[in-house]
């Protein structure tokens, strides 16, 4: 669904490229309520407090005159459609707006059997990036308060969307923190990384926050909360933390499409996206696969190919 | 599960020689819930079992475990004794402490420890067990065999026979397949045409056989006992119930010089035509190409003709939907193409050896053909550039086979047995005439088979040089023969006027198509892969398919009639019930949770999976989740380590079992 765009050097976004986003999304979605090709937009409406977006389910043309796109519309609003607005579904065809790294959970879950994609109205976000976590909402991004996953974002044009909202803007070119962050990880010693790691998972707290917020874990029963048998100890111990982590990051491996939503909303900071994307570089590695860029029949670890690397068995 | 028993065998010293029985039992007996323990010499012999039913009935036993050898030997002996005894037979399980201790260990101790610990997980296993009912599945009752060679046929007479239906299906216009085309038959000489029409006609006349010739199948569902196959039935462009067989559209037909297949390219045959006079059935087809009504649409003469107005040029393919509980695939061989190198074919040709470019260069069928009595030289041997009879005949086996620089690494098998049966047929026909064999070796394994070739040699005069040819080229009206011999060390050339390959055996064009379509397996060649070597050599590793005759690998007529009754007795084995019996160790989805994202239907080599609607009592779509057929589920496992949720689990394997043995330990 997805294309890389170019990058130049340009270091802020000036709040009016957000406001021509705001206005190409109302005229869609107003047009698609009035002429009832959807029967609901999930995009975003402006917050209580000044300056912050929240997600919102609009199904009148007067509701979606006010949706509106800012650096504040960090969610990854496909979670909606399989979980708390799953029932709106039912009723007919939806519309969504969708950031580049949106679109990509959405391709997954096409790929996945959760949606399909006739029953989706696609505003795709020509999207310069959203707010880092605790950053400064100033209204312009810049590069203090960019969110990390955009600094590295390959998918700022939502091919694949029913229509386009916002302009390709030139973006600048800035320093891959999380790459770098993982390069250094992986050039620790063993011990030191399981060190690392295991440092990180022994604060979690076990809120599953991570968990309600991302796409992909739409089970309807978690294997962390089976207790017949128990996979997963369900106290926030260390031993049960780290089945957890290693469950979330194999079941997500292949699928996670990278929107750092489980990391933005972790309130221990644990660098959960750091996992995903090493997950996500074994994956490009072994099947030179990106999770997300398009629907697919089958993901790699869903088939088998007689090429298939086989090195690992020892 | 609290009354289980623990039965430890010594297999007479396969395990009692590394491992201390005595004290495995032991160990076991203080395992909480396990109500009794002992130790036997033999478990599976009879006292063995005796011992097992009694204690299962003096000890209210509720579960069995049997510490002894792998499941694959005695699972069923020993769950057929648990269920004498009155018990679930799925609630008797073995612990292996043979393949997988006692063999492979030294140490006394240490396998011993070993042996307690399989013991106390496989325990675990046994508390978690459930009863399990057999699964049942219907058996459609009618076989369907694909392919009218010997094999096919064979195969489809003798479940005729048995008394259930039979469709069998032939790509080409009549049956008959290779051996029709054969002039007479090693070992004995017999006329191939002679054996071969009298069962054609039978199937023609089966009142159990339906007989599709001119089709191929084009898709295949289901599964074992319950297939549904749809046939592709290829417009003959004349229509079946009305052709008499009068055959005058053939005589007609201004069409004349069409090089015929069956006589390898050297017979002709006119546009309308049947492959042979002996021909089952014996209705025309037309040759589309060939024809001049269908290429320029002026002639029409064969219709004109045609008394009862049979010849339809208007006729299209047409499909029909079989449902059979078994299958028989007899789709045997082609020869291996000698000339050039077959496109995106790992497979050289033999351009050095000038076939297709020098006339009197021919492939063994081809001799078949010349040599026999309905052939196009009316069974005299004339070499085909200029009608002359050849008076030396070089004959070259091994030409593809067993040459692993060229593709083809196996022995075709025939080739050594038809070439000196070919020196023979030479001889009785060109008294005066020699002939020569360039061979490898002579390989003749099978009854008589050694005395016939010892005969071409030392009765009938042929000339056997052990050694290759390496280049053949025309001088003359003779073809230069340029060999070693490699048993005196010399150069030889021989002028030969006529020179026979006995070209490699192959599978048929387009077996790798067929057997993704019956989802079955085959090896580098093509050749379809048996299920066991030695134990299942007619049995598909998928259930309910089975093979006979050349398309399993190359094969003289007695193998391939011998598997095809061997794959018609397995077909009746299978219908000789009404229900088909399935181990119930199948996938189950529980409803409740599975989410239906279809990872475990991507997964399943079986393609048991498919997806279910749940529907709230207002017949409103709640969700789709996983259904899994158990007629079709093999019981692999791999959707259970698939699914996220783990909303799948297969029966006897559950999760709850799997944990409980890793707790265990
Ligand atoms: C030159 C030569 C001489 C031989 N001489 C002897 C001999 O003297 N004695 C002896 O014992 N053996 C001899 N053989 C071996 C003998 O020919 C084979 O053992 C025998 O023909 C094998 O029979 P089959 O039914 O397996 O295959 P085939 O005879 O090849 O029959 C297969 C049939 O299946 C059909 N078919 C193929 N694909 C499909 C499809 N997809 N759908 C439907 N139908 C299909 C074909 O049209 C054909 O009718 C000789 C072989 C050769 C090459
Ligand atoms: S962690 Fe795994 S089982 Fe749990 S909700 Fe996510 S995908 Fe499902
Ligand atoms: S794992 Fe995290 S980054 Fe990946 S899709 Fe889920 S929420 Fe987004
Ligand atoms: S959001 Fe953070 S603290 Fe909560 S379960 Fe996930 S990793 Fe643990
Ligand atoms: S156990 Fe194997 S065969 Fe059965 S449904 Fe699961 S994947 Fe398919
Ligand atoms: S993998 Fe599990 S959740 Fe997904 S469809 Fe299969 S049983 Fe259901």
């Amino acid at each position: 669904m997805n294309a890389k765009a170019s990058k130049t050097h340009v270091t802020c976004i000036e709040p009016a490229y957000y406001e021509a986003i705001t206005e190409a999304i109302r005229k869609e979605a107003v047009q698609i309520l009035k002429d009832e090709t959807v029967v609901g937009v999930v995009g975003y409406l402006p917050g209580r407090r000044k300056g912050t977006a929240s997600p919102a389910l609009v199904t009148t043309a007067e509701e979606a005159g006010k949706l509106i796109f800012s650096p504040a519309c960090v969610n990854n609003l496909s979670v909606y459609l399989t979980k708390a607005k799953k029932g709106v579904l039912k009723k007919g065809k939806v519309g969504i707006v969708a950031k580049g790294c949106d679109m990509r959970a959405l391709a997954g879950l096409i790929t996945e059997s959760q949606l399909q994609r006739e029953e989706l109205f696609i505003i795709g976000v020509v999207c310069p990036g959203v707010y880092g976590f605790g950053a400064e909402r100033t209204g312009t991004l810049t590069e203090a308060n960019i969110a990390r996953k955009c600094r590295e974002c390959s998918v700022h044009l939502p091919d694949g969307a029913d229509v386009a909202a916002g302009t390709h803007t030139e973006l600048a070119d800035l320093t891959p923190e999380e790459a770098e962050e993982m390069a250094r990880i992986e050039a620790m010693p063993q011990a030191e990384r399981w060190a690392f790691w295991k440092e990180h998972f022994s604060r979690c707290i076990r809120c599953m926050a991570c968990r309600q917020v991302c796409p992909f874990c739409y089970c309807e029963q978690c294997l962390c909360d089976k207790n017949r048998p128990q996979a997963v100890e369900s106290s926030p111990r260390p031993a049960g933390n780290m089945a957890w982590h290693l469950v979330r990051a194999m079941h997500l491996a292949g699928r996670c499409g990278g929107c750092a939503e489980c990391e933005r909303v972790c309130p221990m900071d644990i660098p959960l996206n750091l996992l995903n994307r090493r997950m996500a570089k074994e994956l490009k590695e072994l099947y030179d696969f990106e999770a997300g860029l398009n629907p697919v029949e089958k993901g790699p670890l869903n088939q088998y190919k007689e090429d298939d690397d086989q090195s690992f068995i020892k | 599960m609290s009354r289980i028993g623990v039965f430890v065998c010594h297999c007479g010293e396969n395990i009692s020689r590394t491992v201390d029985v005595e004290q495995v039992a032991k160990a076991a007996g203080e395992i909480p819930g396990v109500a009794y323990s002992c130790d036997y010499k033999y478990m599976c012999s009879d006292p063995g079992q005796t011992l097992l039913k009694k204690a299962v009935a003096e000890h209210k036993l509720d579960g069995v475990l049997v510490a002894a050898c792998s499941p694959r030997m005695h699972e069923k002996t020993f769950r057929k004794a648990a269920e004498a005894a009155g018990l679930n037979p799925y609630l008797c399980e073995m612990a292996n402490i043979r393949e997988h201790c006692s063999w492979v260990h030294e140490d006394r101790g240490m396998a011993t420890a070993k042996a307690k610990d399989i013991v106390k997980l496989m325990v675990e296993r046994v508390r978690k067990g459930k009863s399990l009912a057999p699964i049942t599945v219907p058996v459609t009752k009618r076989a369907l065999v694909i392919g009218g060679g010997i094999a096919g046929i064979q195969a489809a007479l003798d479940i005729a026979d048995a008394g259930h239906k039979v469709v069998l299906v032939e790509r080409d216009p009549s049956i008959g397949g290779h051996m029709a085309q054969l002039s007479e038959t090693f070992p004995t000489l017999d006329c191939s045409q002679c054996i071969m029409t009298p069962k054609m006609v039978d199937v023609a006349n089966h009142p159990n056989i339906t007989l599709f010739t001119y089709s191929e199948i084009e898709k295949v569902e289901g599964y074992i006992g319950n297939f549904q196959v749809t046939v592709k039935h290829k417009a003959r462009s004349v229509d079946e119930k009305k052709c008499t067989g009068c055959g005058v559209c053939m005589t007609k037909c201004p069409k004349k010089k069409i090089p015929n297949e069956f006589d390898q390219g050297h017979g002709m045959r006119p546009a309308i035509y049947v492959p042979f006079p002996q021909a089952v059935p014996n209705t025309p087809v037309i040759d589309r190409e060939n024809c001049t009504m269908f290429q320029s649409g002026k002639c029409g003469v064969c219709a004109k003709v045609c008394g009862p107005g049979a010849v339809d040029y208007e006729q299209k393919d047409t499909f029909t939907v079989e449902d059979v509980g078994a299958i028989v695939v007899a789709t045997g061989f082609k020869l291996y193409t000698i000339d050039r190198k077959p496109e995106g074919s790992p497979i050289q040709g033999y351009g050095e050896f000038g076939y297709g470019t020098i006339p009197d260069i021919i492939d063994g069928m081809t001799f078949e053909r010349l040599a026999s009595a309905s052939g196009p030289t009316g069974g005299k041997i004339l070499r085909p550039s200029d009608g002359k009879e050849p008076k030396q005949v070089v004959f070259i086996q091994c030409v593809g086979s067993r040459a692993r620089e060229k593709g083809i690494s196996y022995c075709s098998k025939v080739c050594c047995m038809y070439t000196a049966k070919h020196t023979m047929l030479y001889h009785h026909k060109v008294h005066d005439g020699q002939a020569y064999v360039f061979f490898m070796d002579a390989r003749t394994p099978g009854k008589g088979y050694d005395e016939f070739w010892r005969r071409a040699v030392e009765e009938e005069e042929a000339v056997y040089i052990r050694g290759m040819v390496s280049r053949m080229y025309q001088r003359g009206d003779k073809i230069v023969v340029m060999g070693s011999d490699i048993q005196v060390g010399t150069q030889v050339e021989i002028e030969a006027d006529l020179v026979v390959l006995a070209t490699a055996v192959q599978p048929q064009d387009g077996a790798d198509l067929l057997a993704q379509k019956l989802g079955i397996s085959y090896d580098k060649y093509n050749f379809y892969s048996e299920a066991h070597a030695k134990l299942k050599p007619v049995e598909c590793a998928t259930a309910g398919i089975y093979l006979a005759g050349a398309c399993q690998g190359p094969k003289d007529i007695p193998d391939t009639v011998s598997q095809a009754s061997a794959a018609a007795a397995k077909v009746m084995t299978l219908f000789a019930k009404d229900q088909l019996e399935r181990d119930p160790v199948v996938a189950k989805v529980n409803e409740k949770y599975c989410v239906g994202c279809f990872a475990c239907k991507k997964v399943c080599a079986y393609g048991a999976i498919e997806e279910k609607e749940i529907r709230d009592r207002q017949g409103n779509l709640v969700k789709k989740v996983a259904y899994v057929n158990p007629g079709v589920c093999g019981g692999c496992g791999t959707c259970q380590a698939t699914c996220p949720s783990k909303s799948i689990e297969l029966d006897g394997y559950t999760d709850e079992q799997i944990m409980a043995m890793i707790e265990a330990l």
